[in-house]
């Protein structure tokens, strides 16, 4: 069985994200939604020769690189910075979820990232 | 600096008797600081300590791998605020900060968080109105030693999404997931073995000496390779093993 792309895995995080908001596990929407911007994040540097390695905060580098060429409307990075600190706090720090949005409004940027990186071949 | 750091106040020095020695040590740290970092690193941090003050933060410091010259390519610069958490989202690279208000820095010292005493034993102390040298204090009089309990509480919970992330088949997510919670267990196993865990470079070597090899082994593979789905796998139950998870259930 060949790999999943990225934007497959974007959209399957994101899915997992929505039902754990619908189902009220709030940690875990911070893990999957995190995980689907880093998921779209890569496919869109890969379609634009971005570099991005394994690194987090190149990811979100990538995106508000990615916004500045154009590519994307919105930045995004300081959304994936603050979903990578809330998940940090949330799983290896045992603190309670804080970010500045709903987490449904962010699932709502999120699914429009998702939504760029499943435009790219 | 000692590579095996025991359960001891021996190497908290007695910079917190007095104020002329207390004044020592932040000098030191900050020279120390500065010579850890890149120029790029050093840039960055006096925009978070700007920050961080501008907020009304009491205190400040730089941790982490950077400080033990232990970077590895996926560190971050770690820093420790007491105070409101500086907004640095606008910012680029890898960064992160924990932050906290006096009451929580004291519950968590006094509740055996682990990385309270990280900042205070083995960190650059940058800004300090004397919450970090009461809490060394408190180290040293009292005899505070970090509780491991909470961090394997939290394993199975952590465990149980790198489980997730392997059965979607997102090996990167799986490896983030899996070296943060394998991090996790080498410290808590060295704090049971009464050895204090430095950065995460430093754990498999700490790990081999305290006779948890297989532990050890599979945090360095996951720290400075990409092991496949099938290894990580391997690992997880490896893992499951140290925090007595049955991981495939």
């Amino acid at each position: 069985m060949s790999p999943k792309s990225k934007r497959e895995l974007a959209r399957e995080h994101l899915e997992t994200a929505r039902e754990d908001l619908e189902g009220g596990r709030e940690k875990d929407v911070i893990n999957a939604l995190f995980y689907a911007a880093e998921a779209a994040a890569v496919a869109l540097a890969e379609a634009h020769g971005v570099e991005t390695k394994q690194r987090h905060g190149l990811k979100a580098d990538a995106v508000t690189e990615l916004h500045k060429k154009r590519v994307l409307a919105t930045d995004y990075g300081p959304t994936l910075r603050e979903l990578n600190q809330a998940r940090k706090d949330v799983w290896y720090e045992g603190e309670d979820p804080d970010l500045d949005e709903p987490l449904a409004d962010v699932l709502d940027e999120i699914e429009q990232l998702v939504e760029e990186a499943e435009k790219t071949q | 600096m000692n590579p095996i750091a025991t359960h001891t106040t021996d190497d908290l020095g007695v910079a917190w008797k007095d104020d002329a020695a207390w004044q020592e040590r932040l000098d030191s740290d900050r020279r120390r600081a500065q010579a850890v970092q890149t120029t790029a690193q050093r840039a960055f941090t006096e925009t978070v300590v700007e920050r961080a003050l501008a907020v009304g933060a009491e205190a400040v410091a730089l941790t982490g791998s950077t400080v033990r010259m232990r970077r590895t390519a996926i560190s971050d610069l770690d820093y420790h605020v007491v105070g409101p958490r500086p907004q640095v989202s606008d910012l680029p690279g890898d960064v992160d900060i924990y932050a906290s208000d006096r009451d929580a820095f004291w519950k968590k010292l006094r509740g055996g968080d682990d990385f309270v005493q990280w900042t205070l034993r083995e960190g650059c102390i940058l800004v300090d109105s004397d919450i970090f040298r009461d809490g060394l204090r408190a180290i040293a009089v009292e005899g505070l030693w970090p509780n491991p309990g909470p961090k394997l509480e939290r394993l199975p919970a952590h465990m149980k999404i790198v489980g997730r992330l392997l059965a979607m088949g997102d090996r990167d997510a799986a490896q983030a997931e899996l070296r943060a919670a394998l991090t996790s267990a080498a410290r808590a196993v060295l704090l049971g073995a009464e050895v204090f865990p430095l950065a995460r470079a430093e754990l498999p070597e700490q790990l081999r000496m305290v006779g948890a090899e297989r532990l050890g082994e599979a945090l360095r593979v996951t720290i400075d390779t990409e092991p496949s789905l099938e290894d990580l796998q391997r690992f997880l139950d490896v893992l499951a093993q140290v925090a007595h998870v049955d991981v495939r259930t």
